[in-house]
């Protein structure tokens, strides 16, 4: 056979004749991307993500198609190359409808695998669903109670009967049943040690995250008992104490990871010895400096997170506190409004300055403050605190709803001669959190700890994590901070630079613009509404610190389960168009426009076909067609319109084997496996 | 003395009520002396009427079906006598529509009293060596856009050594507004066939077909009647073997014009093209050798045969010989089917053929929907393959297209981007999806919601769609859009910079105003409009109007006018 010299990213290479670009490259080691070749079948030259430039002619050509000539000089990765193919793969996604991930894992701070975990728990394999979501979030029983649950406001379930998944029960179940029969793979402890300064969710997540890597940690904590805001600031009938106490035991219990309690760091630590001493130090003090409410006689008001940081040491064994004013409206609000409604008889308020509807707090902590007694006081502003006799006298301003401010919200402007007074015994101010930053360490203008981008990486050896640095947030953000500063320390102690790979995913837009035509289902959704969270009694609530909540039972689990319609992709672990996408940097954005066709196929019981997520390579065709002769599959429409159909629109079942040939080729999820494996 | 009524029965002919007018001329005189013939090119006058008498032939146009009229005519009036445009007989030279609307396209006695199949029978006495030498001397280039030597293709197909050879003609005629190949088939059938025959003698292709859009009933019928009386006679036997030739219908598919595409539609498949190499000579129809020429290519070859190619090749430029059809259209006063001499300016077709008014012209669409725009001021360019290559045009199949002084270029550039993405096979993705995003992004821009970055999204996308794309459709189809960015940049800018459309086209960029000096007040407006939307204070509510012109056009005293956005504004100051 007679043979051909050409260049190939300036390498000479001498190839017998008759052979494509794609082959001749490979045959000499240099990898060229392709999403529609596939040497069963003839060739489809579709997606043109192969594209290669012949520089001797100046032409454009498509690797998997185009013979290899003699002279021909290629490039296959210069930057031009590169961007031509950037721009195919910017195309296809232009048009692919569909969620690489489910938006819980993406709503999650943590990015659990939520619907992994949510489907193991439906069918009964609750260790395993503890397994999947401690992979991201090692506090499940703490945050299976606490989370204010970003992933159920995002769950494409609210598209059908307006409520998500009650996925946090699937932890809160699953830990509640295994959390102490479970011990994670854990590496061999390299001898690197970490000092982590706080005990909270963010310092306990870098250390579990350390830990599984085998770096070793001290946790040193100024409070008598460790768990920072778990214990001191979220109350009792939230999260009761001795589950937190079987949850930190754990910890100890990896090997490896130690906890000191009572050491402050100004008091007998120092940053500058711990950061000579140990190979890494993290800050995660928290956010714990109360905001005050700036009004004259502010210092005769409580602190909320202080008030709270007092009834907790106290062994939530408070005093009767009288009648309550509690300013504020978020989370911390609610708890002290809920803490002072189970401490007295006496009438407890929230005060606050705009309407239920701006109010930060979680929808479901107002309503059952509601539920326990409290008054709520709507566009209300403190202007003056003073004391007459026993008794707080608060000076207050009617407001109304003016004009948007920067954070979207309407702003209060005081109403004009509608000044009055309150008295209360305890005025309590849950206004906000701001963080103490240690001595030394560079703060943002919020007055936290700044980090880098990538790494969390403050200076030198020393990281941050957590509340400290994000200002005062959520358990389950202070969780997935301290797995970052975690990953930041883990580079660093390799000597290598924190990069995250490029990644991205395609999504099918917030539930509220979509309705139920927009999605694909593998199965018939579960008819079912959400399971109902069954509480405590009323009376039991109001007179003791008992935890409010029960956890789900297995089989509301089960029945909760039915619920998810598992709508990530089922091709997302071996997706073309995904890894290409990611490898190139292409932006799902870049051009904008009419999506096509979506609409599925689901007549088939074990495979379905998603339209939406074609990317008409036409490769089933072909397979069906040329490898397993049937002819099942052809192309429809043309130009924008293309799509793959059943022959005659014929449901697959009929007449499908069921070999799966198309669905193995499929470089996207069009044709797919309906059961997902984990 | 009248010999023969000949009336013009083209399509063109028959959309302009030639049918009607054939039929009561029957009625009214001899029937035996009145035939259909085909179209002479001038479509503007249309229908057209041919009297041959003993003392010569007179014309007539826009021939009603009028029993008094048509009487009129037969009597050989002077009063409706067709003067066509004199510079067009000045300028155009008539190779190889010299028959159309002169012969009976369906009359083989006629065509070859006309020296019709003289070619062929040379030809067969030549031997297909030579016919293939005389077709390289005459330099005849492929019609059909690509400009590929004919003679070439045919030494290729006619080295194969193969039993099943094949030799088609195209004559998927998609581009709007063109009908070269159509006026062809329908008027001289029996000249594209000889063509063909004598393409089959040269390359030894006993099998050939001519792929022919559905569309074109009166093409398909022609041609079938034309097979079947050469078939009669024995035109097809070449060297004791007969030729099979076969009309296939097209479903209209604008990519099936593109050779592997029309191969595959014509295998039976779905019409989409595949990668060259192989090419069509190597892997054609079935796999077998295949050669395919355009409808005019092969309507040349009679001629070259019979006048000899080097008689052909002093006709034209010197890389572009003969003539060239090119379809008429747009705003200009003479449309229609013109046959000039390559190497003629485009400014002699505009202006002097097509009579525009000079200064009415900003440009003309030069090679379909996937050529390129070449402004005024490139008008003394000769027309050949090489020189509008050279304008980031293309000579095409022939369609040419005038674009007033009162359109907007970025929405004519719309208007053919939105064809060809709507032909776009679907096949690779920059034509499937990169043509649809242009589109997209120029519906912004003639909405009045494009940003500058949508023109430069338009300039590098366009590009790599050109380079990208699997097939001649898709290399092409950013041409009007770019050749525009290159001639126009200013509309585009002035569209997303200030929301000034200059020729107030965009409807989203407009406002109606009534002038109230010139207006009488005679409610015209008021009645037409479809939304009522003008009060009878005369005051269009700009809100509700929805620009469809309807009170411009019924207003006598043109007063009322398209005025920039914002004109609204300067209405209620008036009022």
């Amino acid at each position: 056979m007679s043979k051909i010299k050409l260049n190939i990213d300036g390498k000479e290479i001498v190839a017998p004749q008759g052979q494509t670009i794609l082959q001749v490259a490979g045959d000499n080691g240099i990898e060229i991307p392709t999403m529609c070749q596939d040497d069963r079948i003839s060739r489809t030259t579709s997606c043109f993500i192969c594209v290669v430039k012949d520089t001797k002619s100046g032409q454009w050509l498509p690797a998997c198609s185009a013979q290899a000539q003699d002279g021909m000089e290629i490039e296959t990765k210069t930057p031009e190359v590169n961007d031509m193919r950037k721009t195919v793969l910017e195309l296809l996604l232009s048009e692919h409808t569909g969620d690489c991930e489910a938006p819980c894992t993406i709503s999650c701070p943590a990015h659990a695998r939520v619907e992994e975990y949510v489907r193991a728990g439906r069918d009964g394999e609750l260790l395993k669903a503890l397994k999947i979501a401690k992979e991201r979030i090692p506090l499940p029983m703490s945050i299976g109670r606490v989370c204010p649950r970003f992933c159920e406001k995002d769950c494409r379930r609210n598209v059908l009967d307006n409520a998500g998944v009650a996925i946090n029960d699937f932890k809160r179940l699953s830990a509640d049943l295994y959390y102490e029969d479970y011990m994670e793979n854990r590496k061999d402890l390299t001898g690197e040690k970490v000092a982590i300064i706080g005990s909270g969710p963010g310092g306990l997540a870098a250390a579990y995250f350390l830990r599984l890597e085998g770096v070793s940690s001290t946790i040193f904590e100024k409070m008598p008992e460790p768990g920072g805001m778990l214990r001191y600031g979220i109350p009792e009938y939230r999260l009761p104490k001795n589950i937190l106490d079987k949850e930190l035991a754990h910890f100890e219990k990896m090997g490896g990871i130690e906890i000191v309690c009572n050491k402050e760091l100004g008091g007998e630590l120092d940053l500058n010895q711990l950061k000579k001493e140990y190979d890494a130090v993290i800050i995660a003090v928290g956010s714990w400096q109360s905001s005050g409410m700036r009004t004259e006689g502010e210092e005769l008001a409580a602190g909320g997170i202080n008030w709270l940081e007092d009834l907790a040491r106290n062994g939530w064994q408070g005093e009767d506190p009288g009648e309550t004013i509690v300013v504020g409206g978020g989370n911390t609000a609610m708890d002290c409004v809920r803490s002072a409604l189970r401490l007295t008889k006496k009438p407890v308020h929230c005060m606050y300055r705009r309407t239920e509807k701006e109010m930060p707090a979680e929808q479901i902590e107002i309503d059952e403050a509601r539920e326990e007694g409290a008054n709520f006081n709507f566009l209300t502003q403190p202007i003056k605190l003073r004391r007459e006799d026993d008794k707080l006298v608060l000076e207050c301003l009617r407001m109304e709803l003016g004009e948007p401010d920067a954070s979207g919200r309407r702003r209060p402007v005081p109403v004009e001669g509608s000044e009055f007074e309150v008295k209360a015994d305890t005025v309590i101010a849950a206004i906000g959190q701001s963080t103490l930053a240690p001595e030394g360490i560079n703060t943002n203008k919020w007055g936290d700890v700044e980090v880098g981008e990538k790494d969390c990486r403050v200076t030198e050896n020393i990281f941050a994590a957590g509340d400290c640095v994000s200002g005062p947030a959520t358990v389950v953000e202070a969780v997935a901070g301290g797995r970052r500063a975690a990953i930041g320390i883990l580079a660093y102690l390799k000597g290598e630079e924190c990069l995250f790979p490029y990644k991205i995913n395609v999504s099918r837009g917030h539930w509220q613009s979509l309705s139920s035509e927009d999605l694909t289902f593998l199965f018939e959704p579960g008819e079912k509404g959400r399971v109902k969270q069954r509480l405590i009694d009323l009376d039991e609530r109001v007179n003791t610190f008992n935890e409010v909540s029960y956890t789900f039972t297995e089989d509301e689990i089960a029945e909760e389960g039915k619920r998810c319609i598992e709508c990530s992709c089922t091709a997302k672990k071996d997706c073309n168009l995904k890894d290409c996408s990611e490898s190139y940097h292409a932006d799902p954005e870049k051009f904008l426009g009419e999506k096509g066709h979506a609409g599925y196929n689901s007549q088939h019981p074990h495979i379905i076909m998603d339209n939406g997520k074609c990317i008409k390579c036409g490769v089933c065709v072909k397979i069906c067609s040329e490898v397993v002769n049937e002819y099942l599959l052809g192309f429809k429409n043309r130009g924008f319109e293309t799509k793959v159909e059943t022959a005659f629109d014929r449901p697959l079942p009929e007449y499908c084997t069921e070999c799966g040939k198309c669905v193995e080729a499929c470089p996207v999820g069009a044709l797919d496996w309906k059961k997902k494996e984990d | 003395m009248i010999k023969r009524v000949k009336v013009g029965m083209a399509s063109c002919g028959i959309a302009a009520g030639a049918g009607e007018v054939l039929e009561l001329l029957k009625e009214i005189t001899d029937e035996d002396k009145v035939v259909e013939v085909g179209c002479i090119g001038h479509c503007y006058a249309e229908p057209l009427v041919e009297i041959e008498t003993d003392s010569g032939n007179y014309m007539y146009e826009k021939v009603q079906p009028e029993k008094e009229m048509l009487e009129q005519m037969l009597s050989l009036a002077d009063s409706s006598r067709f003067q066509p445009n004199p510079k067009r007989i000045d300028k155009e030279e008539l190779l190889i529509t010299s028959l159309a609307g002169k012969i009976e396209p369906t009359s083989l006695e006629e065509y070859r009293a006309n020296e019709g199949y003289e070619g062929l029978e040379k030809a067969k006495r030549m031997g297909k060596d030579k016919i293939i030498e005389e077709v390289k001397t005459s330099k005849l280039r492929g019609r059909g856009g690509g400009g590929f030597p004919t003679g070439i293709k045919w030494s290729f197909l006619a080295s194969k050594d193969n039993e099943n050879k094949v030799l088609i003609c195209n004559a998927d005629e998609g581009d709007p507004g063109a009908f070269m190949d159509r006026t062809l088939m329908e008027s001289l059938p029996h000249q594209v066939l000889e063509g063909m025959l004598i393409g089959a003698l040269a390359t030894d292709a006993y099998k050939l077909f001519i792929y022919c859009r559905a569309e074109y009933p009166l093409a398909v019928r022609n041609l079938n009647i034309a097979i079947q009386q050469a078939v009669e006679v024995g035109l097809n036997i070449i060297g004791g073997k007969p030729v099979e030739i076969k009309v296939k219908e097209g479903a209209g598919a604008f990519v099936c014009g593109e050779e592997t595409a029309l191969i595959h539609s014509l295998e039976g498949k779905r019409g989409t093209p595949r990668y060259r190499p192989p090419y069509p000579t190597d892997h054609g129809f079935l796999g077998y050798p295949t050669a395919i020429n355009n409808v005019e290519t092969f309507a040349n070859i009679p001629l070259i045969i019979r006048e000899g190619g080097d008689s052909f090749e002093k006709t034209g430029t010197d890389n572009s010989k003969g003539t060239k059809l090119f379809a008429l259209a747009g705003d200009l006063n003479y449309s229609g089917l013109v046959e000039v001499p390559m190497g003629i300016t485009i400014g002699e077709v505009v202006y002097d053929i097509g009579g525009a008014e000079p200064g009415s012209v900003k440009a003309v669409q030069i090679g379909g929907p996937s050529g390129g725009c070449i402004t005024a001021e490139y008008f003394d360019t000769p027309i050949d393959y090489d020189s509008l290559t050279s304008l980031g045009a293309m000579m095409g199949s022939g369609g040419l297209i005038v674009v007033g002084t009162n359109r907007c270029m970025v929405e004519t550039a719309r208007y053919f981007l939105e064809f060809t993405t709507r032909e776009s096979c679907g096949k690779c993705t920059f034509c499937r999806i990169g043509t649809k995003r242009m589109v997209e992004n120029l519906e912004r821009i003639t909405g009045g919601e494009g940003t500058p970055e949508d023109i430069n999204v338009l300039k590098d996308l366009g590009k790599k769609i050109k380079q990208g794309s699997l097939c001649g459709l898709g290399q092409t189809a950013p041409n009007p859009v770019l050749s525009t960015l290159n001639y126009f940049y200013n509309e585009y800018l002035a569209h997303v910079e200030e929301g000034y459309c200059a020729a107030m086209e965009c409807k989203a960029l407009v406002d109606v105003f009534i002038n109230k000096e010139e207006c009488i007040e005679c409610k015209q407006c008021i009645k037409n409009c479809p939304v009522d939307c003008i009060s009878e204070g005369y005051v269009i509510d700009n809100n509700l109007c929805t620009r469809c012109n309807s009170c411009i056009e019924v207003c006598p005293k043109d007063a009322i006018t398209r005025v920039a956005k914002g004109g609204v504004v300067r209405v209620e100051n008036q009022t």
